[in-house]
């Protein structure tokens, strides 16, 4: 791995990273034509030359040995892998789906997108699913992240998406942070963020947890509200109540902005006496003080702007936990202009593409409706097939399907289901009751286990397109070194398209790109020359705005009516309680180092400083349990087992357990329970109650057992 | 393995019986009309159509273990005059 100093690179691509929805600009620098150095990009909008310690440094994952470059396939899961050839594998996978849709219906398959894909592939994979198999069983990741968020804002305010660029904040008085740590999950925004606050600008934390956005250097929040897991709309509408009650809101705004019979619906629900502080405080263990405090704080701005992040979204009422955000802007007239705001904090890198551009079973790319006639006319006037009228399965309905015996096969782009997705032991359940699991992923991570065919992948570095970032920026990536199994992601779908008889082919991504402009209004001006020319484009890019648009509803909300509106967001209690057997809330998060399920962040230096997936819990409940700092636990749920260390901290409040997802060993989502948004299915990852107990002696960790993984990855040797 | 035919249901009664209960929640505080409305809207728009069978048969079966609000709005997928544009949240908007 060691190259001499100093570097000497003899190429540069201006690309963008793949890490979280920052999507900063780097030069990627190749030396004998490998990648030897990442320098964030001056140029670069979403970042302005500044990186974190993923970008700049986590990027040797891309020719990790682990990386396989020849598709594999095999006939039963407890078969080795075979090595084969593109062709082998894209005949066999044609002809496997076919079969199977011969034997049970159309709708007996589907696919999963990815945001680590470019949106490109994201919009190709879409099609494939309705084009190709005939049915809209598409999902994508954004269902177990911000699933909510595309459903809450777009109900209130229109569009699923945040209503402001990062540079904004610079000219925010008010920072409202909800469950959500930028200064680890989204660190050059962090960064910019603590940037204006020490300009003065104050910080309300919304946060079951101490984190570091609470309490770092140079930064503290005026007022941290470490509400109970499961009380965001609880909180959220007392606030309201708040503004509401001492009349703190802008009645001219929304008189003028807003549907104002809407407001006075909600003003009623919001203003009655179960949601006053001191009826809801404590409830979400709160002093009522700090609840007004935050209210009178937040609609005085001048300007206040909200970030939020999946603390928000995954619950049981995460839409209307996004709702109540959007009703809080409206009611302060906290949109259309820079420094206020109510913006999502994305997770992966293109997750606001994943969500734009179709991959989701009830909408076409640009958020319209399958099931309406004149959105669905124009995809089947540009691809020349028929269309599902009817919506198709979202991905936990997709596994739920497969153990009922309806669902037989799946193309899984660039997802890890079994470790990222709830209730682990039902998704592998599920998967291996299906007959045709095609995984298309740069390493063979644990879904592989279960999977059929693998389609070797390409990272972000090895091939063109386009990233949306969480301000709607969409930015170019572009080929830095050839794919290792020689084929980009848009190619292998492509490919897989055409072997299932859909015979439509493209010669470089940019023409995808022009596709999605066709048949996408919000995309309509974009091309890969437009983004060239200028950097990047944030979304709507149309004739309107012909270099896209940096902040949202100045003087309308794309609603039909052009008014934003108020939803009643009356809080409902999850049903994940805690118990006499389990006392204890579980939530769960990520840190800096690494990234998600950690397929990439893992096989990097960075695992130095994130060996392993710990248990926070706070002294008081550790000392209860006879539990001492690094003892091993474990953690027990309705749902599983694990087993993790705990490390004693007062960054949780008693009562509330707090650990990372980042180690598949650790499988933190054998514990998380099936619970889901109410809208969208999006899991309740958040909220699980469970019991911690100490293990006496040092046993084996509660997962799959070293030779069982390497059984499962074993490839046949040539002639064997 | 288990083998099924194409209009088996997608899920286990008690799932579903849940997801919709849990829409017959948030639309509870809204007036009896556009609450039915706004769960027969949900339900068309996002809920795939076996699902929706299989809703509409256990309420033909006369259960009690769906919510009154549920029941009423899940009735109106069977008219005709309740066909409209699919849109987020309640109607009016």
């Amino acid at each position: 791995m060691s190259v001499p100093n100093p570097i000497k690179p003899e190429t540069s691509t201006v690309t963008t990273c793949a890490y979280c929805g920052v999507g900063c600009g780097f030069r990627a620098e190749t030396h004998q034509g490998r990648i030897v150095r990442m320098t964030p990009w001056k140029d670069g909008k979403a970042n302005h030359g500044h990186s974190c310690i993923k970008g700049r440094f986590a990027y040797d994952y891309y020719d990790h040995p682990d990386r396989v470059r020849v598709p594999l396939i095999r006939d039963h899961i407890d078969e080795p892998w075979r090595e084969t050839t593109w062709e082998h594998a894209f005949a066999e996978t044609a002809r496997r789906f076919r079969d199977l849709q011969a034997r049970h219906g159309v709708r007996s398959i589907g696919g999963v997108s990815s945001s680590r894909c470019t949106n490109e592939e994201i919009f190709l994979t879409q099609k494939l699913v309705r084009a190709v198999m005939g049915n809209n069983n598409i999902d994508n990741c954004a269902r177990i992240c911000h699933s909510p968020t595309q459903f809450g804002l777009t109900s209130t305010v229109g569009w699923g998406a945040a209503s402001q660029h990062f540079d904004s904040i610079l000219q925010a008085d008010v920072i409202m942070v909800v469950g959500a740590n930028p200064t680890e999950g989204h660190p050059v925004f962090g960064s910019l963020m603590k940037r204006r606050l020490r300009q003065g600008a104050k910080l309300i934390v919304i946060d079951p947890r101490r984190t570091e956005t609470v309490r770092s250097a140079h930064v503290e929040a005026d007022l941290h509200l470490a509400l109970r897991p499961g009380t965001n709309v609880l909180v959220l509408n007392s606030l309201a109540h708040v503004i509401i009650r001492e009349g703190l809101y802008r009645e001219e705004f929304i008189r003028a902005r807003c549907e104002w019979e809407e407001f006075q619906g909600w003003a009623a629900l919001v203003g009655t006496d179960r949601y006053a502080p001191e009826v809801a405080g404590p409830e979400a263990g709160l002093d009522p003080e700090d609840i007004r405090r935050a209210a009178r704080l937040y609609a005085g701005g001048p300007n206040s702007a909200v970030y939020y992040g999946l603390g928000v979204t995954e619950h049981s009422q995460g839409s209307t936990g996004v709702m109540c955000l959007g009703n809080l802007g409206l009611a302060t007239g906290m949109f259309g202009r820079e420094g206020v705001g109510v913006n999502p904090l994305r997770g992966q890198g293109n997750v606001q593409g994943g969500s734009c551009l179709g991959s989701w079973p009830h909408v076409y790319s640009g958020y319209r409706f399958v099931t309406d006639d004149a959105t669905r006319l124009s995809f089947e006037a540009e691809w020349g097939v028929g269309l599902d009228t009817e919506p198709g399965l979202r991905l936990p309905n997709m596994f739920d399907a497969a153990m009922a015996g309806s669902y037989k096969g799946m193309y899984i782009m660039g997802e890890d289901p079994v470790q990222s997705d709830p209730n682990q032991s039902h998704v592998i359940a599920a998967l291996k009751a299906m007959d045709c699991v095609v995984l298309h992923d740069i390493f063979l991570n644990e879904t592989a286990k279960y999977a059929h065919v693998f389609l070797p992948g390409s990272s972000s570095l090895e091939k063109d397109g386009t990233f949306t970032n969480a301000e709607r920026r969409v930015s170019r990536v572009r080929k830095v070194v050839e794919p290792l199994a020689g084929l980009q992601d848009w190619e292998v779908t492509m490919r897989l398209m055409n072997a299932m008889g859909y015979p439509k082919t493209y010669g470089q991504p940019g023409e995808i790109l022009d596709e999605i402009a066709r048949l996408t209004p919000a995309y309509r001006g974009m091309s890969f020359d437009l983004v060239d020319r200028v950097g990047s484009v944030q979304w709507p890019c149309d004739e309107n705005a012909p270099e896209g648009t940096e902040v949202l509803h100045r003087e309308r909300f794309p609603r039909a009516n052009g008014r934003g509106t108020f939803m009643l967001t009356e809080f409902v209690p999850t049903r994940e309680r805690t118990t006499d057997r389990f006392p204890l809330l579980l939530t769960t998060g990520r840190i800096l180092t690494q990234y998600n399920v950690g397929t990439q962040t893992r096989r990097t230096a960075n695992s130095a400083w994130h060996p392993e997936d710990l248990l926070d819990i706070h002294p008081e409940d550790a000392a209860l349990r006879g539990m001492k700092d690094g003892d091993l636990v474990t953690i027990t749920s309705r749902f599983g087992q694990i087993r993790l260390r705990a490390r004693l901290s007062d960054r949780v409040n008693g009562g509330v357990v707090y650990t990372t997802f980042h180690h598949a060993k650790s499988q933190a989502n054998n514990v998380t329970s099936d619970l889901s948004d109410w809208a969208t299915n999006c899991p309740e990852y958040k909220v699980t109650a469970v019991e911690v107990v100490r293990v006496a002696a040092a046993a084996d960790r509660a997962s799959v057992p070293a030779e069982e993984t390497a059984r499962a990855e074993r490839v046949l040797e040539p002639g064997e | 393995m288990t083998e099924a035919p194409p209009d088996a249901p997608v899920m286990a009664l008690d799932r579903l019986v849940a997801m919709a209960n849990q829409i017959g929640d948030f639309f509870a505080p809204y007036p009896p009309e556009r609450r039915a409305e706004g769960i027969r809207n949900h339900l068309r728009t996002y809920w795939e159509p076996r699902m929706r069978t299989a809703l509409l048969e256990l309420i033909a079966s006369g259960t009690d273990l769906l919510s009154p609000h549920v029941v009423e709005g899940a009735r109106l997928l069977k008219e005709p005059a309740a066909q409209q544009k699919g849109y987020y949240g309640p109607p009016k908007a």
